[in-house]
């Protein structure tokens, strides 16, 4: 098997050569095969560390994210246990599956002068929709293409301690909190777009300061931070420049919107005016402009989004399909979208994950490392990546 | 026969005699040790022939016989055993019937002498051949069921409407049952002259009385006091639903998108958006804004998109449902 691998490889690697692929991957492979390489480090590892040379071959294996890369792309968007995950192990391993293959496989494709497609992420709780979603922002990424990662739309429907009424229009209401700190966020991610594109407005904060036309982005995005007053005006004006200057002919970035959650955008919401009635969604300035931005009145780039049960509200513990989650206006807000579906791990996948952390000495209870232990462990999470998480936590 | 001499000899003598009075007038004390010795031998064949004291004299009982039901056949004919309505007989009755509650550590009194089996009414006049019998013997007073409604579906032709009602039978000092006055009346809409709107409005007026599954609506009317009332205001309420679905109100052209029963695609936001975002992928040619929407939505693409919209939401979401919607929407943007 690994000579057939091999030999597999070596075939790859010339017809990659030939090819027009992306020039790191090219020289990557190439000088893979001028090493000759011995076996490949194991079953359930690849050392394909590019998301855009994942293929079918890579699917059930781990590939590791550099660390410099988890700092920059990732400073909230990966799943609080992988995090732990990530400090214990120190080292960030995730799958090739094949729901993040596919959409990574649309985005090759995509035509960047049309409007921008959405993709759906959907599936049971704790199969790995966020992580898909991680997965496909990486490649995006390496890309160098603009990342707009919001965590989970469901945070700034819920849980606001600050409301105040928005400066710029009366009837809808600003999280000051919430918009600063995604701010500070999508800053760390894009730093070197900000000193790059230039806004085609002036925005006016107050009497004294304001923004003028043809300054640099990064400046909007300070002045979202100092001023933590008017940030969620600045989150509203950042995603317009970007979405109208995305696609242009004359700017030069692709972007990537991926929003977590999003079923929470057209949800209703635990905020509370003070005369004790429910928010709507669309009176939070934040959700406003991000929906604004989920329509398909932009080019250049795409829209990657997953559905998350977990963290919604006035939701049933046993929806999972789209149109149960997003509910009647969030679908037609969506539609026309592509639905990606991602299971519970396949047996070859959960080969991988097992024999990883066998590898990594995380299980330790000896009998997990007999076959019956396997087949309990089999049994009690039907082979669901969280709750074998949570099992094998134990162990 | 020794022992009685040797006590006789220890007696004053007189105590051979089995007389009865002599004996009361000795001492006590002999009497009371020979009258104890004389009770062990002699006393068989007659109970307390010294018994004079006691008072009275038990007549000398029949005993009773076998129970009748040891001498029943297996396969006797049971309706000579019991043909009309009488009490329970514990000896006429071959079944180990046990009632009654058990006392502490006990069973359910047996069958003999148990007041609570008489007490109870009971059945055994009515059993399976019994009524077979009596089926025999009214049919000569019937007449046949007609052969043009032999099977159900020509019962349901030539007679849609059901009514149901219930009668109810107890051994109480009143004759009347409260229940028996509801009426359930059934009847398909099927069999019902309806049109689209009629069927719809009908919908609406009777909701929950209405099952999709069967097409069956059922009236129950309960609020009269006898069951004719009931029938008549029942039969009442179906000619009003019927002649009421038929009339169109004013207001009825305020029905809403939320209103409707059935999702349709045309006019709907999929279809703009589907439409707009084709326009501006540019996928038809340049031209008027009606025909370039008319070509569009001739697109075999489209109308597939169109067709799992409508059935991911009339039919609700499956698998299946999002799969066949994800197709579409991958032949319709070209991926």
């Amino acid at each position: 098997m690994a000579l057939q691998r091999l030999s597999f490889r070596l075939r790859q690697t010339v017809t990659h050569v030939r090819s027009l692929h992306t020039s790191g991957c090219g020289q990557q492979q190439a000088a893979e095969a001028v090493e000759s390489e011995p076996e490949p480090l194991s079953v359930f590892r690849t050392r394909e560390n590019d998301p855009a040379c994942h293929s079918e071959q890579h699917m059930g294996q781990y590939y590791t994210l550099p660390s410099t890369h988890i700092r920059t792309l990732f400073p909230h968007g990966l799943p609080g246990r992988y995090q732990q995950q990530l400090k214990t192990f120190n080292e960030a391993c995730m799958m090739v599956r094949k729901p993040s293959l596919e959409v990574i496989s649309y985005l090759k494709k995509t035509d960047f002068s049309k409007p921008s497609l959405r993709y759906l992420f959907y599936g049971l709780n704790g199969t790995g929709k966020t992580m898909s979603l991680c997965h496909t922002v990486h490649y995006c990424y390496t890309q160098g293409w603009l990342v707009l990662h919001v965590p989970d739309a469901h945070i700034w429907m819920k849980n606001c301690k600050e409301l105040m009424p928005s400066s710029y229009n009366d009837t809808r209401f600003d999280q000051p909190l919430q918009a600063s700190e995604w701010l500070r966020n999508f800053r760390i991610t894009n730093e070197p777009f900000l000193s790059k594109i230039k806004t085609k407005q002036r925005y006016v904060w107050t009497k004294r300061e304001s923004t003028e036309e043809g300054s640099l982005l990064g400046q909007l995005v300070d002045q979202g931070i100092s001023r933590v007053k008017s940030s969620s005006d600045v989150v509203g004006a950042v995603l317009k420049e970007l979405r109208l200057q995305s696609g242009q002919p004359e700017s030069d970035f692709r972007m990537a919107v991926a929003v977590d959650g999003v079923n929470g955008l057209w949800g209703r919401s635990t905020i509370k005016k003070k005369d004790k009635s429910p928010v709507e969604s669309d009176e939070l300035t934040l959700v406003y402009n991000l929906k604004k931005l989920l329509t398909k009145d932009w080019t250049g780039g795409a829209i990657i989004t997953t559905l998350s049960q977990t963290g919604s509200l006035y939701t049933s513990k046993f929806d999972y399909l789209p149109q149960e989650l997003l509910g009647e206006k969030g679908f037609d807000g969506m539609d026309p979208f592509l639905p990606v579906s991602v299971p519970n791990y396949s047996e070859k996948e959960f080969e991988s994950c097992y024999l990883y952390w066998m590898d990594r000495q995380w299980l330790q209870h000896p009998q997990s490392r007999t076959e019956e232990g396997k087949k309990e462990i089999i049994f009690l999470c039907n082979r669901n990546p969280s709750m074998m998480d949570r099992i094998c936590a134990s162990l | 026969m020794a022992s009685h001499a040797s006590k006789a000899f220890l007696s004053l003598g007189r105590i051979h005699v089995s007389g009865v009075g002599l004996q009361k007038s000795l001492s006590r004390a002999t009497y009371a040790t020979g009258v104890s010795t004389h009770t062990g031998g002699g006393n068989k064949g007659r109970p307390d022939r010294g018994g004079q004291r006691q008072g009275f004299i038990k007549k000398n009982r029949r005993t009773s016989g076998e129970p009748r039901t040891d001498k029943m056949a297996v396969d006797q004919d049971w309706t000579s055993v019991y043909p009309t309505a009488t009490s329970f007989r514990p000896s006429a009755v071959p079944l180990p019937v046990r009632m009654g509650y058990p006392m502490k550590g006990g069973v359910p009194p047996e069958k003999k002498g148990n007041l609570e089996l008489i007490k109870i009414p009971n059945f055994l006049h009515l059993t399976p051949v019994a009524i077979r019998k009596h089926c025999e013997a009214l049919k000569s007073f019937c007449t046949e069921w007609p052969s043009a409604l032999g099977t159900d579906a020509q019962c349901d032709e030539h007679f849609p409407v059901k009514v149901e009602s219930t009668d109810y039978m107890s051994a109480a000092p009143s004759l009347r049952n409260p229940s028996a006055r509801v009426v359930h009346l059934r009847v398909k809409l099927s069999s019902l002259n309806l049109d689209d709107h009629a069927r719809k409005k009908m919908l609406n007026l009777v909701r929950d009385r209405y099952c999709k599954d069967t097409d069956i609506l059922t009236i129950t009317a309960e609020r009269c006091p006898l069951r004719k009332q009931n029938h008549e205001y029942a039969m009442y309420l179906l000619t009003v639903l019927y002649h009421e679905s038929w009339k169109t109100e004013a207001w009825e052209a305020e029905k809403t998108v939320a209103d409707m029963e059935d999702y349709s695609w045309e006019e709907s936001p999929s279809q703009k958006n589907i439409l707009s975002m084709l326009v501006r992928m540019k996928v038809a040619g340049e031209g008027e804004d009606e025909e370039v929407r008319e070509q569009l939505l001739g697109r075999k693409e489209v109308q597939e998109y169109k067709n799992s919209v409508t059935r991911l939401r009339n039919e609700g979401e499956s698998e299946s449902t999002i799969l066949q919607y994800k197709e579409a929407v991958k032949k319709v943007l070209n991926l």
